[in-house]
């Protein structure tokens, strides 16, 4: 089967181009598999993995167009000449290795932590089932970037707007009732920037190999947000 | 707008414009298909009178504020350098409110004819 791969070394290269990869095929091949296979051809190419089931969220990259996770995405469901690019939108270290820091920065900024302001228990803080629930569709990020990375809004102002896997975020804590900084959270979110340069574009439920909804996520937010203001 | 008020509170301006928009653009469609004044002489007096000109006056606000919304959020995303963005914020909203003005005077004069 065809593949073709974006190579950059930015110390050689003026910039990225395409290289064609014939790989042999076996039933049940994962798009991982097929880059472990280009990499035995040609060991100077680069690219991020890990755990190869779908967990780690290390091996993101762009195919034929859309952003996916090579460990999970079969080699069959892909139209030939599959062509793999790294995340759009992204500096490139190197081959399909993107620099994902401001990525982490976003995530960072929305405080991914529990604030309690009331002195903490002996033993856990308690939650009940239904409250728990609210953190189903939420709490199963693995921060892969798939998303932020297809989001045009995040394009164009990656230092700016958080960007759908740090607003995921920012809701799971938000709907967390073991979580006291609604307010803190909701003021730091204000202005155009942050949250506000969401305009449902969609691209990250699309993309989410998850199947997490960070749009929805966004929505509740600005309810919330209306709810308190009004 | 304020900085701080520039997010929320334009996101929710934005959504209600377009609710009221929605509803008289509708409520025009329907006078103009099935009631639509024979001359300039109905025209006037429908137009002058007192519940259709607040409502178009609003309507004629609610178009420009939302027009203000969503070219504000396109030159916020794509223009960058902030003189560029601050001329071309410039010329839009000055545009506007000369189009409002000129609705208004139009909305007066039918008024006082």
């Amino acid at each position: 089967m065809k593949f073709l791969v974006s190579r950059y070394n930015p110390e050689s290269d003026a910039s990225p181009y395409m290289q064609a990869f014939d790989v042999e095929v076996s039933r049940g091949m994962m798009l991982r598999d097929a880059l472990l296979e280009i990499k035995r051809q040609d060991e100077s190419f680069a690219f991020r993995h890990s755990c190869g089931e779908g967990v780690c969220g290390s091996d993101g990259v762009n195919v034929n167009g859309t952003n996916k996770l090579a460990c999970i995405t079969p080699i069959s469901e892909l139209k030939e000449p599959i062509e793999i690019r790294p995340f759009p939108g992204r500096p490139i270290i190197r081959d399909l290795v993107v620099d994902m820091t401001q990525f982490y920065q976003q995530y960072k900024a929305v405080k991914p932590w529990l604030v309690r302001n009331d002195p903490m228990p002996e033993q856990e803080i308690l939650q009940s089932p239904q409250d728990r629930d609210k953190l189903d569709g939420l709490y199963e990020c693995i921060m892969c970037g798939c998303c932020s990375t297809a989001c045009p809004s995040f394009w164009w102002n990656p230092e700016k707007f958080h960007g759908p896997q740090a607003l995921l975020t920012a809701w799971r804590f938000l709907a967390d009732s073991r979580d006291q900084a609604t307010d803190e959270r909701l003021d730091a979110l204000e202005g155009p920037y942050k949250l506000f340069r969401c305009h449902t574009i969609m691209n990250c439920v699309e993309v989410c190999p998850k199947g997490l909804n960070p749009t929805k996520a966004i929505g509740h937010i600005k309810n919330l947000m209306l709810k308190n203001a009004v | 707008m304020s900085r701080k008020a520039s997010g929320l509170k334009a996101w929710a301006l934005q959504r209600l414009t377009a609710i009221y928009i929605g509803l008289f653009s509708l409520y025009l469609l329907l006078v103009l298909l099935f009631a639509a004044p024979g001359g300039y002489i109905e025209w006037k007096a429908w137009l002058g009178g007192s519940l259709v000109s607040v409502a178009m006056l609003l309507y004629v606000l609610s178009v420009l504020m939302h027009a203000w919304i969503g070219v504000r959020d396109v030159l916020i995303d794509y223009i960058h350098p902030i003189a560029i963005r601050a001329a071309l914020l410039g010329v839009v909203g000055l545009s506007l409110v000369a189009m409002g003005l000129w609705a208004a005077q139009a909305l007066i004069l039918v008024r006082l004819a």
